[in-house]
């Protein structure tokens, strides 16, 4: 096989999916904590992937397809949620957003 | 003959059915006439059974009928059946006769009261209740119509229920009767263990001395109570409190003497029990004299009467407790026509003075009722058992018995006749208060007389046929002379003593001779008023506070009841029932609140929460692989 070896695909891929996670905890900003979720998705596709070249088969890249696929439907409608806060005038900040609280 | 027994018993209950289940559609009126008719078709029952018996041999006289098995439970078994025999029957012509005489008066004297139908159900309910008393073919079912003559007393004695004095008056008859219930059960508890039946069969076995004394006991309590004897009394007076037809049928002229029918029903354990069987003489004896002298001070027709009963069956209860059965049944059945005589004129006078009861406003009525005045004193003559009427054939052979039992016999002899001067005296004071002398100013104002309508009659022709009655009823049994009411009662309960024709001529003049003394003591203090009554402070309010009986059971048994009930509610109910439902709500309330706070409404909270369960969940997954 030619080509870096499988952990160094798994490695990237925890890297990216630590810094997701990271951005989803910390930042303030929806679009941001979104944004976050992506590379948190798109770092998921990539074990996916690397595992797919490493056992030779196309298992990984279909499922990885699938996972795009929700990704991009769930983008929508959070980016639909946010536009629609940003219409009311609503601040864009996680941190003030609890009204639907116990 | 078998059809006569169960048409008698069922036809009251059938009327009180129908006269439950019409409700509205029955007019008040005619309630009362369903209610008398089905009476006077239980009492056709009754004769056509006694004719039936009559025709059989003496010895053959004992039929025992079943509808079918009622109860069974491991080896015991009891059926729904009716006893057909010389007792039951003559119970049957009793309650039923004079039943029917009553509720046919009630039809005048419950006129215009507004819940006369209920008033009738009941009394039908009563005397279906008396009847399967009488009736029933084994202790279990002589216990179910005990329980339901006691449950009928509690309806009519609170009839006006907007009267707090007569609810006070129904519960504490249910209470005392209650007592009487709980002591009978218990004896049957006991026979059925040592016998494993309630047939009246057993009543004859073989017990040991301990057994037989308690069931007797057990026996003789339940008497007490029903019949308002020592100590069981103080619920007599109140029950005044019902109608005054109420007051007749049931606590005159049947239900307060079921204890004496059921001493005679179960003689045979009395006579294995004879300790017990004296001390029934002795209370009979006791309440007798007791009764007799709080009746001197009352001032209440109706209380006077009542105690009057009460006194009278001290008598039965003396007779039956002696051995004298057919005596004690025979007084039963005289004292049943006089009483509902007394009570019923006593009525006749209460309506007549819309609804005055008290003697002292009374005097003179005799010039307003002649006729009703001499009912009464036929009625007061046979009470105190003056020859010819009822009362002397009756009373003075139980006084006769007496005297055949010894020391102890003579001591109640002499107490028996004792409270013969006392009823002279009692009966005939209220006699000379309420009719004699001049009209009193009250009598003036109030009088009305009762007009010759359905009304009229009803209540006029019932008091005139008990008068006949109290007249010629006592012819039945003659004692030296003829006895066919001991021969008659002779196969169920053999009398124990017979006293000999001597016996019976002493004890008669005697009490011939004290009652006439009585009657003109008073005469002298109450008709001519010649003489007044010497005032011993002491013995007056000794006799107005009834022996203070009353303010003895109220402090042993009333108050510290309210006292432990008062205990429970504070230290028991309140923490333990009603607080702990309440805390219980209260602290599942405070627990959601704090499970509530981790709802921060925080998006980031729910990140981390996530976070840090995968973290969780794939370090123990590493660790356990």
């Amino acid at each position: 096989m030619l080509g870096p070896s499988i952990a160094w695909y798994l490695s990237v891929a925890g890297f990216l999916f630590g810094t997701g996670a990271l951005g989803v905890l910390l930042r303030r900003n929806p679009l941001i904590v979104l944004l976050s979720l992506e590379i948190m998705l798109n770092s998921s596709n990539l074990a996916l992937i690397g595992f797919a070249r490493h056992f030779g088969n196309g298992d990984g890249q279909i499922f990885a397809l699938a996972v795009m696929a929700v990704a991009a439907s769930e983008v929508v409608v959070g980016l639909g949620l946010i536009v629609a806060l940003n219409r009311k005038r609503v601040t864009l900040d996680v941190d003030r957003l609890n009204t639907l609280r116990g | 003959m078998i059809y006569g027994a169960w048409i008698c018993l069922l036809s009251p209950l059938v009327a009180a059915g129908l006269i439950t289940l019409g409700g509205r559609r029955l007019s008040r009126r005619d309630a009362g006439y369903l209610a008398t008719l089905s009476c006077f078709v239980a009492f056709g029952g009754a004769v056509a059974t006694f004719i039936g018996l009559l025709g059989r041999d003496a010895h053959d006289r004992r039929i025992v009928s079943t509808a079918w098995t009622w109860l069974s439970g491991g080896s015991y078994r009891s059926g729904l059946e009716v006893m057909i025999d010389p007792l039951s029957v003559f119970m049957m012509l009793v309650v039923a006769g004079v039943g029917a005489l009553i509720v046919g008066y009630s039809i005048g004297y419950m006129d215009g009261d507004p819940e006369e139908r209920r008033y009738f159900a009941y009394m039908a309910v009563f005397v279906f209740s008396m009847l399967l008393l009488v009736q029933g073919g084994n202790l279990l079912l002589l216990l179910a119509g005990w329980g339901m003559v006691g449950l009928s007393s509690y309806l009519l004695i609170g009839f006006w229920h907007d009267r707090p004095s007569a609810i006070a008056a129904a519960k504490k008859a249910f209470v005392m009767n209650a007592i009487g219930d709980a002591t009978m059960a218990l004896a049957f508890f006991l026979l059925i263990k040592q016998a494993g039946s309630l047939e009246f069969g057993i009543l004859g076995g073989a017990y040991s001395s301990t057994t037989a004394n308690l069931v007797a006991l057990g026996l003789l309590v339940g008497a007490v109570a029903k019949s308002a004897q020592l100590p069981l009394q103080t619920w007599l007076p109140d029950a005044m409190e019902g109608p005054t037809p109420v007051s007749a049928l049931i606590h005159a002229a049947t239900m307060v003497t079921a204890g004496v029918y059921l001493i005679v029903r179960t003689h045979a354990i009395f006579e294995s029990a004879p300790k017990v069987a004296d001390l029934a003489a002795g209370l009979g004896a006791g309440t007798l004299l007791l009764a007799g002298l709080i009746a001197l001070v009352q001032i209440d027709i109706k209380r006077v009467i009542a105690y009057s009963t009460m006194s009278q069956i001290g008598y039965m209860f003396l007779g039956a407790g002696l051995g004298a059965y057919a005596n004690g049944m025979f007084h039963l059945m005289t004292h049943a026509f006089f009483k509902a005589l007394l009570f019923m004129a006593a009525g006749i006078v209460i309506h007549a003075l819309a609804g005055e009861q008290d003697m002292r406003k009374m005097g003179g009525l005799r010039q307003f009722m002649p006729r009703t005045c001499w009912a009464f004193l036929v009625g007061s003559l046979a009470l105190v058992g003056i020859f010819p009427f009822a009362g002397f054939f009756s009373k003075d052979s139980i006084l006769a018995a007496a005297m055949e039992r010894g020391t102890y016999g003579y001591v109640l002899w002499i107490v028996g006749l004792a409270g013969t001067f006392l009823t002279g005296l009692y009966t005939f004071r209220l006699l000379f208060l309420v009719f004699w002398g001049e009209p009193s100013a009250f009598v003036r104002e109030h009088f009305h007389a009762i007009k010759r309508d359905v009304v009229g009659v009803s209540m006029a022709s019932t008091v005139a046929l008990l008068t006949v009655l109290s007249l010629i009823g006592g012819w039945l049994q003659f004692a030296p002379l003829w006895h066919p009411v001991e021969t008659w009662l002779q196969t169920v309960a053999e009398p124990v003593v017979t006293p000999t024709s001597w016996q019976e001529g002493i004890s008669s003049a005697l009490a011939v001779v004290l009652g006439l003394a009585g009657i003109y003591v008073a005469w002298l203090v109450y008709g001519a008023r010649r003489v007044t009554v010497p005032h011993f402070a002491f013995a007056q309010r000794t006799l107005e506070h009834k022996f203070y009986f009353d303010e003895l059971y109220d402090a042993l048994f009333y108050r510290p009841a309210v006292r432990i009930a008062h205990a429970c509610r504070r230290w028991i109910e309140e923490p333990l029932i009603s607080d702990s439902g309440r805390e219980l709500g209260e602290d599942t309330r405070d627990v959601g609140g704090l499970v509530a706070r981790v709802q921060t409404g925080l998006l980031r909270t729910y990140a981390l929460a996530i976070a840090s369960s995968v973290a969780v969940l794939a370090i123990v997954f590493v660790a356990v692989k």
